[in-house]
């Protein structure tokens, strides 16, 4: 009997995602658990497993495509048998043996000849349309460049090497050699490039973060002379019995459970409908991961039961397979503060955007030697500053003040941090 | 295997040699394919080039012909006495029949398509069994298109005799004008039909179930043809059940109004009954291979014109929709190109047109049908009443309406009724398929006089910016 594998509901709050490749193809033996196909989806790339052994009768979407929570993605069944209704509005029909045609298969409810006059079309001519079926190109998915939003050859032929659309080129001067994907504009040469997912899903939320939270940023600064001295000295050690890379975040992750744990307000988030502030008793840290595709960011579960060596390994753990979009999404929620470490990248400092529901996100920023006064003298310290950036709707500036003075506080004096511990 | 029959093999069989399967069998043969076609006919081209289309269209012009004769006088044209010949008339008919489908056997021919005479059935799906004068032939085959057309629906207590009861093959055969003329049915057939015998001369009444003509059609098409039908002197009586046929001579229809207690009896010579048409798709043994019929007994497939058995097509009327010879024509290119490995599909209008005088000619959305796809809808009409053509043709009945998304002026679809517009839906349908805008038709200059205007000036009505009317 065939199997219908739905797109399950893979947690809470996923409801869609983007096929980004299908790593088996119609016709292949797959075995349960083997991973059939990597879907994007809130902020992570998941690979779906197999729910069963046998032969891949019929995909149903392709690379790009959006899926949605519920619709049949893959019929997996025993070599030659029917495939059964998809129940999506389309129905899928056994090609057997009949190679010589070997089309996709996809009946529309109604027989094809009904359907010409009354839904919309592509705005394409026969011929263009053509050449689309011939290249695989579904024209739906496919602007056109052309007049009135006509879909070219151009676009069709664009769009089957996976380039994005552009508006045609007007007049182009010929000494200039300009690139495929460039066009010139009245102003300028432009170039277009598709927005992924991931950066898609990145606004919405920073949009409605913005659209949220009264933001307000407090800056304190904090001698870290003391925390790096520590640092240096536990470092080579740490990496020598634990074969792991050892940062200076542990200290940053530890120092701010520690706050949280006196302010538990800034680990909390608020449910309106009911007036009451959820005060969470435990402490999800969730580290902000610079990748190449955008903004990721994993969260460490428990972060005040794991001892520094432990947060070091599950930091670089978790950092790398947030730039490899290998996270299971199960790592990317729960979060109930957030830590962003733009210090490497430069800057003073900055404010950054508070990850929903959460009330705070802490910014750590470089450490540098500055001179500073210290018993009336003029010295050279390791000095950073931090930043706290709350809802200033629940959380008064007083207290993010006394926040930051307790947070500044511990990185300032690591042996009172170490006392805690 | 059968016993006792002979066995051919070929790679693609094609059943019935109608304007979907001779399309398909050539098509095929260009390709390289080694085709069969079982036709069951003594003559190749089904029903429109045997007793549809062509012979219909022919008997609709020489009664055009006839009948302009005698209604020229105002033009100053006057003919005494116009006699019609019905048997030379249908002779007449016959010849172009004869040639048509005498040029389908010399194609096949010529393609090297083989033509096994007979009736088929499946026995699975990689064989045929087809009954011929000399015995059952066995056909083996890689790939099958059914292409086996529809028939005319039978009723009730009218059922086809040849004498009075008759169906569109017999009327376009008749030797006698019959002097009353019965129509059931106010469907295309019958109203070109009973247009046809009124102009020889007959008292032609038409009698429909519904309560409107061409329902689903734009409502000014009905209104106009109504004027139309009733300037000619033919009976239209809508919401009309025909009940019983009283035999004698003459006959006599009766028919009951549907909405109020009341009874019509219409005499007639002949009752031509032409209340739609059904799928042949029975006889095939089908259900031996299991090809799936829609619900009106229609063989489903996709846009690939397949069925849900693989190798097993199926093109024309046998698979519903439009019941038109060219919809058939196209769908018999994209099976031939999907069997040959081709990235074919079916994603044409289908236009319609509708031989009555006036002429009704379609394509794309309607009006409602536009609405009901999202659009916001504007449209622009020109009657042929203001068209220096039409007057110079004695012809002004009708009109041209453009229907277009009213934000971006996409045209959706055409409704023409009118002198001559069959002609005309080929620049409209063109027009759709290449995504058209308002502004497209409105700056190509369309010849003067010509009826062809008309299809401008309704563009250029939709856009406000009419010259030769006023603009709403």
């Amino acid at each position: 009997m065939a199997f219908v594998f739905n797109f399950p509901d893979v947690g809470e709050g996923i409801h869609e995602g983007t096929v980004v490749e299908w790593l088996v193809a119609e016709g292949d033996v797959v075995a349960e658990d083997q991973p059939l196909l990597k879907v994007e989806t809130d902020k992570a790339v998941v690979e779906l497993p197999s729910p069963k052994t046998g032969t891949v009768l019929k995909i149903h979407f392709a690379a790009g495509d959006l899926i949605h929570v519920g619709d049949a993605l893959i019929v997996i069944g025993d070599a030659g048998e029917s495939v059964p209704d998809s129940g999506k509005g389309t129905t899928a029909l056994p090609q057997g043996s009949d190679a010589v045609s070997a089309p996709e298969v996809e009946v529309a409810d109604q027989p094809a000849t009904a359907v010409a006059t009354g839904s919309r079309r592509p705005l394409a001519t026969p011929k263009t349309r053509a050449l689309a079926r011939e290249m695989g190109v579904d024209l739906s998915k496919v602007s056109g460049t052309g007049s009135g939003g006509r879909i070219t050859d151009d676009d069709v032929e664009r769009a089957a090497r996976g380039e994005v659309s552009l508006t045609p080129p007007a007049s182009v001067p010929a000494a200039v050699e300009i690139p495929a994907n460039v066009t010139i504009t009245a102003d300028g040469p432009v170039e277009r490039v598709s927005l992924t997912h991931l950066r898609k899903v990145i606004a919405g939320a920073m949009r409605s973060s913005k659209q949220i939270s009264a933001h307000v940023t407090h800056v304190e600064e904090a001698d870290a002379t003391a925390l790096m001295a520590a640092y240096r000295d536990l470092k080579p050690q740490i990496e020598a019995e634990h074969d792991i890379k050892f940062s200076v975040l542990p200290f940053f992750i530890k120092a701010l459970v520690e706050c949280l744990k006196d302010f538990p307000m800034f680990n909390a988030s608020v449910d309106e409908e009911a007036g009451e502030m959820v005060l969470k008793k435990y402490y999800n840290i969730g580290i902000a991961v610079d990748t190449p595709h955008g903004l990721i960011v994993p969260v460490i579960k428990d972060a005040d039961s794991k001892d520094m060596i432990q947060l070091a390994r599950q930091v670089a753990d978790i950092a790398g397979r947030a730039r490899e979009r290998k996270l299971g999404l199960d790592e990317l929620r729960g979060g109930t503060c957030t830590i962003t470490n733009i210090g490497p990248l430069g800057g003073v400092f900055a404010t950054p955007i508070i990850n929903q529901p959460e009330l705070a996100i802490l910014g750590l920023h470089k450490i540098e030697q500055r001179p500073v006064v210290r018993d009336g003298q003029i010295v050279i310290r390791d000095m950073m500053y931090l930043s706290i950036s709350f809802d200033h709707r629940w959380i008064d500036g007083a207290q993010g003040a006394r926040f930051m003075t307790q947070f500044a506080r511990l990185i300032s004096n690591p042996n009172l941090l170490m006392a805690r511990l | 295997m059968v016993v006792g029959s002979v066995v051919k093999g070929c790679q693609v069989v094609v059943i019935g040699g109608g304007p979907g399967g001779y399309v398909a069998a050539i098509r095929l043969a260009q390709f390289g394919k080694d085709v069969i076609v079982v036709e069951k006919r003594a003559r190749m081209g089904g029903v429109c080039l045997n007793e549809g289309c062509i012979p219909s269209k022919a008997l609709i012009h020489a009664a055009d012909v006839a009948f302009e004769a005698g209604h020229a006088q105002a033009m100053g044209v006057t003919v005494e006495n116009v006699s019609v010949d019905l048997a030379k008339m249908v002779q007449w008919k016959d010849g172009i029949v004869e040639r048509l489908t005498g040029g389908v056997s010399f194609l096949f021919q010529k393609n090297g398509v083989e033509v096994v005479a007979g009736e088929a059935r499946f026995i699975d799906d990689r064989r045929l069994a087809v009954a011929t004068e000399d015995g059952v032939i066995e056909i083996e085959f890689s790939q099958a298109v059914i292409a086996t057309g529809s028939s005319p629906m039978g009723l009730k207590g009218f059922e086809v005799d040849g004498e009075t009861v008759i169906g569109p093959t017999e009327a376009l055969s008749l030797q006698e004008i019959p002097k009353k003329l019965v129509v059931i049915g106010a469907g295309y057939i019958g109203l070109e039909l009973g247009t046809v015998f009124r102009k020889l001369g007959s008292e032609v009444t038409i009698v429909e179930f519904l309560p409107e003509i061409f329902p689903t059609m734009d409502p000014e098409v009905g209104k106009t043809l109504k004027r139309s039908l009733k300037k000619l002197g033919i009976k239209v009586h809508l919401s009309h059940q025909a009940q019983t046929l009283e035999s004698g001579s003459p006959a006599v229809v009766i028919a009951v109004d549907r909405d109020k207690d009341t009874t019509l009896r219409l005499e007639a010579d002949k009752v031509l009954v032409s209340i739609g048409r059904v799928p042949n798709a029975s006889g095939l043994d089908l259900e031996a291979i299991g090809v799936a019929l829609d619900d009106n007994g229609f063989v489903s497939v996709n846009e690939k014109m397949q069925t849900n058995v693989p190798g097993i097509y199926a093109i024309g009327d046998v698979v519903g929709g439009a019941l038109l010879a060219h919809k058939a024509y196209q769908e018999a290119k994209v099976a031939a190109e999907v069997i040959c490995g081709h990235a074919a599909a079916f994603d044409s209008l289908v236009p319609a047109v509708v031989y009555t005088d006036p002429e009704i000619a379609v394509v794309g959305m309607s009006e409602t049908e536009a609405r009901e796809a999202g659009h916001e809808v504007v449209t622009g009409s020109f009657a042929f009443k203001a068209s220096g053509r039409a007057m110079s043709l004695n012809s002004t009945d009708g009109f041209i309406k453009a229907i277009a998304d009213a934000e971006s002026g996409l045209l959706l679809g055409f409704v023409a009724v009118g002198k001559g517009v069959s002609e005309l839906i080929g620049e409209a349908t063109l027009a759709l398929e290449m995504g058209a805008f308002l502004e497209d038709i409105a700056l190509t200059i369309h010849s003067h006089p010509t009826m062809s205007e008309a299809v401008q000036e309704a563009v250029e009505a939709a856009l406000g910016k009419a010259v030769h009317q006023v603009n709403k």
